[in-house]
């Protein structure tokens, strides 16, 4: 392994300094009285806490959908992708076509895709729903599940499959003892960053949701009027995605 | 191939479906007339071009800095799998926590201003749009690092040994070898980031200035405006928004040929 420059360093500097950043969220999410000029709150309590758990606040009832609604799309994009990603990280011609078209939608702001699916959905007569939310978040979630996974079957993965298949592994064998652990790391970031796509995604939400109550959409208000429940809400924000970043380090740890 | 058709018809369908019909909302009126009085207003309204300038102003600083800092990071890290790892963890925190966190530590009275006993310059709904540039540089870079360094791999680094045992400096390895490697994923990352910047609405809305608007908070002030017309406005500013991301798009396939000649 090469060590030619200092990164080592620089980085732990800056990982304490992202560290001490993020660790305002929790502070302030405690801190029931926080006058300026004071730099340590003057009331720890719960304040924040019992406004998320409040039913009337509309938070868990908005975590959990958020959840719901990205879980749901994640797993959807990692299934149908799956193939078209095979065919992208091959580096073939129609693979490139694919990348092209499935990377489209980055281009457009996701409020105007969703003013676009809410009509839609609305003459359809199936707006309003987690199952629409999902769907619509498929637009943004699909591109990075997608490219992210054709990292991943770029590499010698046929190469193996093909080995196995010619030691006479079937198709079971091979998925689960060949493909799935080669392309792990790959899968796991893509389930990441499909998760994260999908559970911060706010203008889709916003024009498709017709109401229905998205994390996202709860924070932003609070931000200038209530900087107490801010920060909860942007606790509630981080912990699955920090949660997740976890699994998938883990799972490129042990390829 | 046929498997992966599926994912192809669905971002097709969806997604050219969900643009059509935007794009219809902006010509129609609600009865079915053609109509221009959409574009009529949006193109009328004093604060487009306000939001126009605005939002290419700190667009292109966001895209630019972004790229900027993300090679020389880039260029640190890759050689550690760990450091690698570390640098792609502000990728997972939600523009909204960064949005929050930056009222938190730079807005009026936030913790930074009480530790130093005020701040040089207001960064939180500041009419420059710094607040803005800030938040979405601390989340892009670490994307393009992500990208940069997929690219900057072994055989990168076994060419720059090449051309170094060869005499090439610093400065012609990183032009005649590095760069070549690099440059499409940054590009296009780049493209990806001044996309998303022009697009969003969520990170003006809690740190941009009440005005000048960006084109997507004033796509989404009309989403709110009393008339039925607003979300037609709302996706006639947007589309705008898309146009000026495909300008961008060509305007840096243009200077990557360049670099090519």
């Amino acid at each position: 392994m090469h060590s030619r420059s200092g990164g080592g360093s620089w980085m732990i500097g800056a990982m304490v300094l992202l560290g001490v950043m993020l660790a305002v969220l929790p502070l302030r999410a405690a801190a029931d009285v926080w006058r300026a000029p004071a730099v340590w709150p003057q009331e720890f309590g719960t304040r924040g806490l019992a406004y998320v758990a409040a039913t009337g606040s509309g938070a868990a009832r908005a975590a959990a959908n958020s959840f719901a609604v990205a879980t749901a799309s994640t797993v959807l994009a990692a299934l149908l992708a799956w193939p078209a990603a095979r065919l992208i990280g091959r580096r073939t011609r129609i693979g490139r076509v694919l990348f092209v078209v499935l990377a489209l939608p980055l281009v457009v702001p996701p409020l105007a895709v969703g003013t676009g699916l809410s009509t839609w959905f609305l003459r359809l007569g199936v707006a309003d729903s987690l199952a629409t939310l999902a769907v619509s978040h498929l637009v943004y979630v699909i591109p990075y599940v997608c490219l992210t996974l054709a990292v991943g079957f770029s590499g010698d993965v046929e190469d193996l499959e093909d080995a196995a298949r010619m030691l006479g592994a079937g198709p079971l064998t091979r998925l689960w003892r060949i493909t799935a652990p080669a392309i792990a790391p790959a899968l796991a970031s893509a389930l990441l960053l499909g998760f994260v796509v999908s559970w911060t995604q706010y203008g889709t939400s916003l024009a498709i949701g017709g109401g229905i109550p998205m994390l996202p959409l709860l924070v932003v208000p609070f931000a200038h009027s209530d900087a107490q429940i801010a920060a909860t809400l942007s606790v509630v924000f981080l912990v699955p995605v920090l949660g997740l970043l976890g699994v998938a380090a883990a799972a490129g740890r042990h390829r | 191939m046929v498997a992966a058709l599926p994912v192809a018809v669905i971002v097709v369908v969806l997604f050219g479906g969900a643009v059509v019909t935007a794009a219809a909302t902006t010509v129609r009126d609600p009865a079915g007339r053609w109509t221009l009085d959409v574009w009529r207003e949006v193109l009328a309204d004093p604060a487009l071009m306000d939001a126009v300038w605005f939002s290419l102003r700190t667009t292109l600083a966001v895209t630019v800095l972004s790229a900027a800092l993300a090679v020389p990071i880039a260029a640190g890290v890759r050689n550690r799998l760990w450091t690698k790892a570390v640098s792609v963890v502000p990728l997972v925190i939600p523009h909204l926590t960064v949005a929050v966190l930056a009222v938190l530590w730079v807005g009026p009275g936030g913790l930074a201003d009480r530790l130093l006993g005020g701040l040089p310059l207001q960064m939180i709904r500041d009419r420059a749009g710094i607040g803005i540039v800030a938040v979405y540089v601390i989340k892009e870079v670490p994307f393009l690092v992500l990208l940069v360094t997929a690219a900057w791999g072994e055989a990168t680094r076994e060419r720059e040994e090449a051309a170094a045992v060869l005499g090439a400096g610093l400065v012609t390895r990183f032009r005649f070898v590095t760069w070549p490697a690099i440059r499409l994923p940054l590009v296009t990352g780049s493209l990806i980031v001044a996309a998303f910047v022009l697009g969003a609405f969520e990170v003006p809305l809690v740190v941009g200035p009440s005005y000048p608007p960006t084109l997507a908070t004033l796509a989404f002030e009309q989403t709110r405006a009393p008339d039925l017309a607003g979300g037609a406005r709302a996706a006639a500013i947007l589309l705008l928004a898309t146009g000026l991301t495909l300008l961008l798009a060509g305007m840096a396939a243009r200077v990557a040929r360049r670099h090519d000649a």
